[in-house]
């Protein structure tokens, strides 16, 4: 049976509610191909139609309105169409009570439908700018220590994270404090995994770090991935999609972290391969569809990040 | 790789528009440029009363386009239009995308004039003319067109009751594109209650006649999937460099993969399923099953095909004026 033959099984069922792009790969363009090549079947809620994403210095669209998002979520979906979802997905939310509203609306239902999972990809801002009002900080400070609401993970990047704790990551020390000032401020938060952190003292590497506090007694760990000399635009939703499809294949996140870093990777190498242009910087769009080989892959044909091992953080 | 860029509707649930379009163009290679002319809950199938969601205003779609033909001014090989809400989103696409085929002449542009089927229109009256100064603009802009019978009717401002009048239309349209396929021909032109017939001509070559067996079910975005698998099957024809491919033989491989994903479709559903408007269980059964028919959208050698719809004795020639 290869990846997607789902005639014996039940389809699984995802809620998309992030960023959409005309052109390119970030968001929901980001995260839909692949997870629909490897069977998934999903509903993809834009929270605005853009051109193509900033990174190309012009873009232009417009957002959805507020009152569209919450409208096509409660009465669509949820009341009148009466969709199961495994999982949900929020991400890209631009305006703090456009992130209030709607994850009001997701909490409430993880809270009715517990086979739902909620993840909440806390999207703010990169390399130390903000790309959403300000007041969403505070939104997603909210709702991650809320609860009732039932998060199944949370995938900020290292300046999100930053943002969430109020500590300054610089080194692995701080990184590891970070998490227990995380699970200090949002003790009802399971799983929080951190991508593409960079530290002074790893040049030419990425940390990615995760803590998975299903089990007690857990202890954060991280890997050590090769750092490609680029920018690349993408890359972090096309993480938290697999890691969505990886988690349902997984009880570790051990496994489900480090064949998902393994998978973007590889896209990340192919992508900077086929560049024209010598030495590029800046790569704007992943892809993804030249790497449909490997979204067809099982689970178990792909190897953890090998060499890479979870490493534990020293005491 | 081949890039295309795509307007048409965007449903959050289900799969019409681009929706049914995408996964399978990006299946087959392309990288699809999705433009949403609206984000609808899911399709107007389940009753009206159960649509949420928005049209793009037309200023919003115009800056869309505008700022996408900025950035991106020659990187597509192929164009797509489908469903357009009303007059302005029709002309807004219109003017976009003539801008940048007469920049990109190679480009080639599908165009799906969508506006209604079976003697009923479903959009408003006022986006008849914008259809048809797209379709018969004196510059050829339109590469492909794919009407299905009503809607060739409209373009033409004649109605077709006999085969003749059906020469005719062809003729009359094939004066500004190159190829017209018309996706639903009324049987009663052939004689023949239990089929749906597809007309297929290209400008100055023989037209065919597709026999295709008509499924007693309510299926939405089979248009929408037939357009995207055209566009795919006549950019590999004109690109072809062995000669080896044939005109009839891509559309019959068009026609084998829907029935081949229609066929899925069915057996996903419990059998004794008639689906009827408006009754969302049913309907939600009969969504195209696009994901689970990821391996059926490659072309297959015409001889391996389990359902040949080319009807051989049934070609004929439409002349120019």
């Amino acid at each position: 049976m290869t990846r997607g033959d789902t005639r014996t099984n039940a389809i699984k069922k995802a809620l998309l509610i992030q960023s959409h792009v005309v052109h390119g790969y970030v968001g929901n363009k980001a995260a839909t191909f692949p997870l629909q090549y490897r069977g998934w079947d999903i509903d993809a809620l834009n929270s605005v139609q853009y051109s193509n994403h900033p990174g190309y210095g012009f873009f232009s669209g417009f957002q959805s309105s507020n009152k569209e998002l919450t409208s096509v979520l409660s009465k669509g979906l949820i009341d009148a169409m009466k969709i199961n979802y495994d999982v949900i997905l929020t991400g890209y939310l631009p305006k703090g009570d456009m992130l209030r509203e709607m994850g009001k609306l997701v909490g409430e239902l993880v809270q009715n439908h517990h086979e739902t999972k909620w993840i909440l990809d806390p999207v703010l801002g990169d390399n130390g700018k903000l790309y959403v009002e300000q007041s969403t900080v505070q939104v997603v400070k909210d709702l991650l220590s809320d609860p009732n609401n039932r998060i199944s993970l949370t995938t900020p990047n290292q300046f999100e994270m930053e943002l969430l704790t109020d500590m300054k990551i610089t080194s692995l020390e701080c990184l590891k404090k970070s998490f227990h000032e995380f699970h200090k401020l949002y003790p009802t938060i399971r799983r929080v995994v951190v991508t593409s952190i960079i530290l002074p003292n790893h040049q030419g590497e990425y940390i990615s770090a995760f803590w998975d506090m299903t089990n007690p007694n857990t202890h954060p760990y991280y890997y050590v991935v090769p750092r490609i000399p680029a920018q690349f635009f993408g890359s972090g939703d096309l993480f938290t999609a697999l890691l969505m499809d990886s988690m349902q294949e997984y009880n570790h996140m051990i496994e489900a972290v480090g064949k998902s870093l393994w998978l973007v990777i590889q896209v990340l190498k192919r992508t900077y391969d086929a560049q024209l242009k010598p030495n590029p910087t800046v790569i704007r769009d992943l892809q993804l569809i030249q790497c449909k080989d490997l979204w067809g892959k099982e689970w178990d044909e792909i190897p953890a990040v090998s060499p890479l091992e979870p490493l534990l953080f020293e005491n | 790789m081949p890039r295309l860029l795509a307007t048409q509707s965007h449903v959050v649930h289900g799969y019409v528009g681009n929706k049914a379009a995408t996964f399978p163009l990006q299946c087959l290679g392309w990288d699809v440029d999705c433009c949403n002319s609206v984000q609808f809950s899911n399709h107007t199938g389940y009753g009206m009363d159960k649509v949420f969601g928005n049209i793009t205003k037309s200023d919003n779609l115009n800056q869309l386009l505008a700022g996408l033909f900025q950035n991106f001014p020659h990187d597509y090989e192929a164009l797509l239009s489908g469903y357009l809400p009303n007059a302005d989103s029709v002309r807004c696409m219109g003017t976009h995308y003539t801008e940048y085929k007469k920049q990109n002449p190679k480009a080639l542009w599908l165009m799906d004039p969508v506006m209604g089927d079976e003697g009923q229109l479903y959009v408003s009256e006022d986006v008849v003319p914008e259809y048809r100064s797209l379709a018969l603009s004196a510059d050829g802009i339109v590469d492909i067109i794919t009407p299905n019978q009503f809607e060739l009717e409209i373009l033409c401002g004649q109605k077709i009751t006999s085969f003749t009048q059906l020469k005719n239309a062809l003729q009359f349209l094939h004066e500004s594109i190159p190829i017209i396929i018309v996706t639903s021909c009324d049987s009663k032109l052939f004689n023949d209650e239990g089929h749906i017939y597809c007309v297929a001509s290209m400008r100055d070559e023989e037209a065919y006649v597709f026999r295709i067996p008509y499924i007693d079910s309510y299926f939405t975005g089979v248009g929408d999937l037939f357009s995207a698998l055209l566009l795919d099957r006549v950019y590999n024809l004109l690109n072809d460099e062995t000669s080896n491919l044939k005109f009839e033989d891509q559309i019959n491989d068009v026609l084998n993969v829907i029935q081949r994903v229609l066929r899925v479709t069915k057996s996903f559903a419990p059998d004794d399923v008639k689906s009827t408007m408006g009754s969302i269980e049913t309907m939600k059964q009969m969504e195209l099953k696009i994901i689970q028919s990821r391996d059926l959208y490659d072309s297959i050698p015409s001889k391996d095909c389990k359902f040949n719809s080319a009807i051989k004795d049934e070609k004929f020639m439409v002349k120019r004026f």
